[in-house]
């Protein structure tokens, strides 16, 4: 039995009942397919009656055989109930049409973005969809993002968004330095600067853990940064750092962040 | 006197793993000092670590197995063959818990430290299983620059008809799966692809220390010492997945494992699979792993294929399909695209693309196969049909390498 959601704009617990359930089916044929269709386009049916179709199309895309045939189909009906009443079916469907690369949706997303009246999702939903395709126009959108975040969970798909854009190395460089950044943040800003800049991260993770004022969670993270992706010559030679790291497993942490600062020396200590 | 023990054949370290299938071993004395006979009566015994795996063994190709074999090994040299696999139900947690030891009389005269290495259910697996597999799998990802890459770039829209909707569906997977995960055991050889079982509630996987915690929006949470905090693809970093169901539970919709295994006895009826419980699977969740295109964006791809490739075992096993010989094993139409009939090749280990078949997509990431140090089988460019026999039960040369904790030699 599926289960029946309700999505709210910034719900900080995701709601889920059980009770009237729709049931999903795997389709078997082209037939089947036009069916769920015509159920997904059909506003008078119930909300979770249409999501099931939309899950059981899901799983025609990848079982049907000839579901390339429709597959125009699929998206055209797609791009109509991406402006649906209801928000779950809305992200839904945007974020099908998106990993299908569909520059309707795209459009649609930036524009809501531009202009909050035309807006089909919330800016971070916006945002980290846009991630799907990204290119010139997601990153503008990003940049003025942070320029004005409208809440924490926007500023930090922007930030996710721009971490393939070269330019963006000073903005994540920023970020990690600056101790009153949210650490989520922070975390985004040490993956961006790995791939971006990889000896940037590498040398702001030691600074990090050398930084006696720098929070517990941050320092593991820029642990695991150097652990897993480090130069292992070079961080076994680091005494300096391996004594940072020793008063860090003998401060005051969680178990976890000491059994990560354990491993690190374990690995690289004498 | 001393004495050497090959395990798969070699003295190698990287090849002492086990799995449930008989793995050819030999014993041979190096120092013969002692012994003033030609041969010796060795026996072989494998020591468990605490909550370690166990060992069984037999002197032939056929007939039972037992916890202990005795052999007669000539003191020249001359080696003696031997067969070793893991004690079903028994498998290691750790590299190196259990030690193949040979005695003479009481002396310990040849001692190996092997590990019955295993497909486990993800959600049952000790902090330090899950730690390795995900520390490997962030390696192999590289934060977007490793290797994963690859196998992200395998499974995209132009390569879906490879490997989707037709008989090559699950055959194609499992090689994909085995091509992943000996890339994982190149980066720590302890590691053996764990499965999600669909079918259950595994809230234990669902977790910031696993493979991450959803948000409101469906952005993926780790802990900050979890390594899958650094995952990329695509240019982009994070994973994005939202469960339709609460993650203590299963999601709902889907076939369990006694009505999937009862889809039919012939491989015609049993991959409808495909459609329920594998595609429903995929679509229990927004963000990556609903579409086909995008789907290994997100790890627990590999977890949810995983399972549907022990399901197939699991009905290989229950049926006796290991035989590409025997019409029920496969479902063998000429009509089938190319890649998809016993004999084919499979895209992209074959490396064909569209400049000489324009079947085929137009790059093949990758190369060849990942070889095993353990295993000779399925080779660099597998058939369709190297992939049934996984375990080596009609053909011992067939072994994979891998096996699954809950289905049998």
């Amino acid at each position: 039995m599926a289960t029946k959601r309700k999505i709210g704009k910034r719900a900080s617990t995701r709601k889920q009942k059980a009770a009237t359930a729709a049931p999903v089916q795997s389709p078997e044929n082209i037939n089947d397919v036009r069916s769920l269709l015509k159920v997904l386009r059909d506003g008078s049916k119930p909300i979770d009656v249409r999501m099931a179709a939309l899950q059981s199309l899901g799983a025609a895309a990848f079982s049907v055989a000839d579901f390339d045939s429709v597959h125009a189909d699929y998206i055209a009906a797609l791009r109509e109930v991406s402006t649906d009443s209801h928000e779950q079916l809305r992200r839904r469907a945007l974020g099908i049409l998106m990993r299908n690369k569909d520059g309707y949706a795209q459009k649609k997303l930036l524009d809501g973005l531009k202009n909050s009246a035309k807006a089909l999702v919330p800016p971070e939903k916006a945002l980290q969809l846009l991630s799907y395709d990204v290119h010139a126009g997601a990153y503008s959108a990003a940049r003025s993002i942070l320029k004005k975040p409208p809440n924490d969970e926007a500023k930090r798909e922007a930030l996710r968004l721009l971490a393939a854009d070269t330019k963006s190395t000073p903005l994540f460089e920023k970020v990690l330095r600056d101790k009153k950044e949210l650490r989520v943040n922070r975390q985004i800003a040490a993956s961006a600067l790995h791939s971006l800049d990889p000896a940037k991260l590498q040398a702001r993770a030691r600074k990090i853990l050398l930084d006696k004022s720098d929070y517990s969670d941050i320092k593991a993270t820029s642990l695991t940064a150097l652990e897993q992706f480090g130069d292992d010559g070079s961080l076994a030679k680091d005494k300096t750092l391996l004594q940072s790291v020793n008063r860090f497993k003998n401060s005051k942490i969680s178990a976890k962040y000491k059994q990560t600062a354990r491993r690190f020396l374990s690995k690289y200590g004498p | 006197m001393d004495v050497e023990l090959h395990i798969n054949n070699s003295t190698a370290p990287e090849v002492r793993f086990l799995t449930w299938s008989p793995s050819p071993c030999r014993i041979r004395v190096t120092n013969p000092s002692g012994a003033n006979t030609p041969t010796v009566s060795v026996k072989i015994a494998g020591v468990s670590a605490a909550s370690g795996g166990s060992v069984v063994f037999r002197s032939g190709t056929t007939g039972a197995f037992s916890s202990t074999v005795t052999l007669t090994v000539p003191v020249d040299g001359t080696s003696v063959s031997f067969f070793a696999a893991g004690k079903f139900g028994q498998a290691s947690v750790n590299d190196g818990d259990i030690k193949i030891e040979a005695r003479v009389g009481t002396t310990l005269v040849g001692s190996v430290p092997v590990m019955v290495r295993i497909r486990k259910d993800a959600n049952d697996l000790t902090t330090g299983e899950r730690d390795r597999f995900v520390a490997a799998f962030a390696k192999l990802n590289n934060q977007g620059l490793g290797r994963f890459a690859d196998f992200r770039n395998m499974h995209v829209s132009v390569s879906l008809p490879q490997a989707h909707r037709a008989p090559g569906f699950l055959p194609w997977h499992r090689a994909y799966l085995l091509d992943l995960e000996r890339e994982l055991q190149a980066i720590d050889p302890s590691v053996a692809l764990p499965y999600w079982r669909f079918d259950k509630p595994a809230p234990n996987i669902f977790t910031r220390d696993f493979l991450g915690e959803s948000d409101a929006i469906g952005t993926v949470q780790f802990s900050n010492s979890n390594p899958l905090q650094f995952w990329k693809t695509d240019n982009t970093p994070g994973i994005n997945r939202t469960p339709d169901f609460p993650t203590s539970q299963a999601p709902p919709g889907l076939s369990n494992e006694a009505q999937t295994l009862a889809l039919g006895t012939q491989f015609r009826a049993f991959r409808g699979m495909e459609g329920d419980p594998h595609g429903l699977a995929h679509t229990s969740f927004g963000g990556s792993i609903q579409d086909p295109a995008t789907a290994p964006k997100d790890p627990l791809f590999f977890l949810l294929h995983c399972n549907v490739d022990r399901l197939w075992a699991k009905w290989q096993r229950k049926n006796d399909r290991f035989d590409a010989a025997v019409a029920e094993s496969f479902d063998e139409r000429p009509t089938s695209r190319s890649g998809h009939r016993l004999n084919d090749t499979m895209w992209p280990w074959n490396g064909i693309t569209s400049a000489t078949d324009p079947t085929r997509p137009p790059t093949a990431p990758g190369g060849g196969m990942a070889a095993s140090p353990a295993v000779g089988a399925p080779g660099p460019q597998p058939r369709v049909r190297d992939c049934l026999d996984y375990h080596g039960v009609t053909d011992a040369a067939s072994d994979m390498g891998f096996d699954y904790d809950d289905v049998r030699f």
